[in-house]
């Protein structure tokens, strides 16, 4: 029996108030990341390449929130996406190779150096709306990748730059464990997915949303146009450039052909099929576009035999989730929750009258 | 030399000091907004902690109570809890008991008999450790007597606590809000100064808010609004008619800026009484000397509940920065609250509490038109452009819409223009009517006036 008495319905609330915390849900998905992680130090046998793609895929996810920032709030459609992440590869690869200088400070400088390009972006945005905005980014992003093919000095050209797991955390150069930046790239992914929420839920998302809804309407109400289309930009710009850094020191390994057209439009796929407006949503469709493939497909023969399958695997489940969940597949989880509570209110109604017999 | 230091100082220092002037302005009022919430807040947390500890209290005095057999009320309600617990109980075991014995097609009297002579067990249990035979009344007046002063200590100290925090709140405030008044003063004496030296302000007439001279606005050849001048009075509602085409909603989209006039002057008295040149002003500015509209076809963002609709059109009286956003800020969660509450209130005013967590997709459009007209509340409006605010309603909901207008009119003090197909509506609310055709305008006046001109009657119906 349900205890009802008022010292047990404050005790109740206090759990409530946990439990439904609007981070609490951030916190169960990273403590999830390191329990692989964990499992792993623990000495449970497992795969390599699956605790590499739960590592890649939260990297991805920082990239895909600043993404969804853009596409879900601001309503503005980016295919540069790849070029950003491989300038975060780059500038800590030359920071920790050429300079020897902080990881930190690498993040600081990137971070500066995003607020620049973004705005550029930004700009460019004022005047070109919709899809030759993204063509227009996705230009830009092909011209950085011809940087990176042909700028050997800095980046290896087409051979690729590796940093056999060396970071300057301080001063020196250090070999650093692994695991030790998985931890990182979690807690990491937890401070965004924070600072995302706070976006998106403070008077800046209202002003983004207003503005993707109605650029006149928002106008009237005092969002500066030119401002907020900044601010997206550069915030998005951000965001991948830090996913940059983060994928290099765990990976420690750039390439150019990594950061072509495929890994935008991948990245645009993960946060249309998880559903642009919900972080758990772009989670989730990380997973799906990213994970799964890295995961799971990879280890398979026939799918190591033929990587196009996994290719046609993403195309079908975009057209899929466009056809029947123009929301994102976040939709689905939500309505088929709310199925599940209606059937098992039901079920228990069933219980009832075979325990109790119907009323009167 | 000095008149040319003052000449490159001015134009700088103008703008600064009315920004500051603006800033104090604001902190002023929002300060004032927040101390009652903060009140409210702390007398509520204050509320729940006596409640709590009443408990306690009752719930560590009990056991005293039942030996000495006092039969005091929170006794008498614990056991009638207790009572009902059992009952309940037992009626739920009954029923198990017979639906078993209805499933199975056997005789539950037995079981039953069973049952409710251990109910009565439990019953004569419940009022033998409620109600004993031996008392003893020392031992309990001496406890009551150490409980109640612990009692009577603790509520002292939170009542003591609750007065203090309230005080300090007020003074915090007071303190704050005398700092904030008197740097103003020193701000608005040298504005002053400023603004003497720097030759005359616009001018318009006293009673006036807005004001139009020689407004032209030409798409290529074709001229959309000729040569228009008008006032606005404060505190009327004013509307502009005009048949298809006429250029009313041209003359809209210049006074908000959408468009950029190609000749003419537009002069509005802000909130702080100071008279602006409005072809100076940026679009998203606009809201901030006071002046909101609406549009024609209602223009909500459909993502957010009704509540944040309203707080979008807020924007400009936050002050936190972006990175306060970004960490959700102390300063910010106390401007959410204050915005929330103001909200809060302007829909109650209009009769909108019903939707307040409703998302406008699905909702009928004369609500969404009435939430609209709410939405320019939340920005302290002076002057409110409604574009075409009865379009698509049907005979009730515009009548419903009148009455709001007017409410608006009479309790936040703003004034009203619009533009109106509905003849009906105009000619019922408005105080002066403005008729143009071809952008020209061709009479001004009372509604009966213009209802008797000629060449409105010309312009509306064709010449003879």
């Amino acid at each position: 029996m349900i205890c009802k008495t008022e010292v047990c319905t404050d005790r109740r609330n206090k759990l409530k108030a946990i439990t439904h915390h609007p981070y609490f849900g951030f916190f169960v998905i990273t403590l999830l990341m390191l329990f692989v992680q964990f499992l792993r130090v623990v000495g449970v046998d497992i795969p390599n390449t699956l605790i590499r793609s739960f590592g890649i895929t939260m990297i991805y996810i920082i990239v895909a929130l600043g993404f969804s920032i853009l596409l879900g709030y601001a309503g503005l459609a980016s295919l540069g996406t790849a070029g950003f992440v491989g300038i975060g590869t780059y500038v800590l690869g030359y920071f920790t190779k050429n300079l020897e200088l902080s990881i930190f400070l690498a993040i600081a400088v990137s971070i500066a150096g995003a607020i620049i390009l973004g705005g550029i972006v930004g700009f460019i945005s004022l005047r070109i709306e919709g899809m030759y905005l993204a063509i227009i980014t996705l230009g830009l992003s092909e011209i950085l990748n011809e940087v990176f093919k042909n700028a050997v000095n800095i980046t290896n050209g087409t051979n690729g730059l590796g940093l056999d797991y060396s970071l300057v955390i301080f001063s020196k150069p250090i070999i650093v464990n692994h695991n030790t930046i998985f931890v990182f790239a979690a807690v990491v992914m937890f401070i965004m997915m924070i600072l995302t929420l706070n976006i998106i839920k403070s008077p800046t998302g209202r002003a983004f949303l207003a503005m993707r809804n109605s650029t006149s309407a928002a106008q009237a109400m005092g969002v500066s146009i030119l401002k907020y289309r900044l601010m997206a930009f550069i915030v998005s710009t951000v965001y991948a450039l830090l996913g940059g850094i983060i994928y290099m020191s765990y990976i420690s390994f750039s390439i150019p052909t990594t950061w072509n057209l495929a890994f935008s439009l991948n990245i645009l796929a993960a946060v249309i099929v998880g559903g642009s407006q919900s972080i758990y949503g772009i989670v989730l469709g990380t997973f799906m576009i990213f994970g799964l493939n890295l995961g799971i497909f990879q280890q398979i023969p026939l799918f190591q035999e033929n990587p196009a399958i996994s290719v046609i695997f993403n195309g079908l489940l975009i057209v899929l989730v466009i056809m029947f969940y123009p929301g994102g597949l976040i939709r689905l989880v939500n309505k088929t929750y709310l199925k599940l509570k209606v059937f098992s209110k039901k079920l228990y109604q069933k219980w009832r009258v075979y325990r109790y017999g119907t009323d009167n | 030399m000095v008149p040319i230091i003052e000449k490159l100082v001015l134009p700088v220092a103008i703008p600064i000091y009315e920004r500051l002037v603006n800033s104090l302005k604001t902190r002023i009022s929002f300060n004032q907004e927040l101390l009652p919430i903060k009140i409210e807040n702390l007398e509520k947390n204050a509320e729940k902690k006596l409640k709590f500890l009443k408990l306690k209290h009752q719930e560590k005095l009990l056991p005293y109570e039942i030996k000495a057999g006092v039969e005091s009320e929170y006794l008498q309600e614990k056991y009638q809890f207790e009572l009902a617990k059992i009952e309940d109980k037992y009626y739920w075991k009954n029923r198990i008991v017979k639906a078993r014995a209805a499933r199975k097609g056997i005789d539950a009297n037995q079981d039953l008999e069973m049952l409710e002579k251990s109910k009565q067990n439990e019953l004569a249990g419940l009022k033998a450790f409620y109600y004993p035979k031996d008392k003893d009344i020392k031992s309990y007046e001496e406890a009551k007597e150490v409980l109640d002063n612990e009692y009577r200590e603790k509520v002292a100290q939170i009542n003591q606590k609750l007065v203090q925090d309230i005080e300090k709140n007020q003074t915090l405030t007071q303190n704050k809000i005398e700092k904030y008044k008197k740097s103003l003063k020193i701000f608005e004496k040298r504005l002053a100064i400023y603004t003497a030296k720097k030759k005359a302000k616009y001018q318009i007439d006293d009673n006036t808010v807005l004001s139009i001279e020689g407004l032209s606005m030409y798409f290529g050849g074709l001229k959309a609004v000729d040569d228009l001048s008008f006032d606005v009075k404060e505190g009327e509602i004013f509307g502009l008619i005009g048949p298809n085409g006429a250029g009313k909603t041209t003359v809209f989209n210049c006074i908000t800026r959408f468009y950029k006039p190609t000749m003419g002057e537009m002069y509005f008295k802000n909130a702080y009484d100071e008279v602006v040149f409005l072809n100076n002003k940026k679009v998203h500015n606009i809201i901030k000397e006071g002046i909101v509209r609406t549009f024609q076809n209602v223009e909500v963002v459909w993502e957010l509940n009704i509540i944040d609709n309203l707080l979008v059109a807020a924007h400009t009286l936050y002050r936190s920065s972006f990175f306060g956003h970004m960490f959700n800020s102390k300063l910010l969660r106390q401007e959410e609250r204050v915005m929330r509450k103001k909200a809060e209130k302007i829909l109650e005013d209009l009769g909108l509490s019903a939707y307040k967590f409703a998302y406008p997709l699905g909702l009928p459009y004369g609500i969404l038109k009435k939430i609209e007209l709410a939405r320019t509340l939340m920005a302290n409006p002076k002057l409110i452009i409604l574009d075409e605010p009865a379009a698509g309603l049907n005979e009730a909901e515009t009548k419903d819409l009148a009455e709001v207008i007017k409410k608006i009119r009479s309790e936040y003090e703003a004034t009203i223009f619009l533009v109106e197909h509905d003849m009906g509506l105009v000619m019922s609310i408005c105080d002066t009517v403005c008729a143009i055709s071809f952008g020209k305008k061709l009479a001004m006046g009372t509604p009966k006036e213009i209802q008797n001109n000629k060449t409105v009657q010309q312009a509306y119906l064709g010449g003879e």
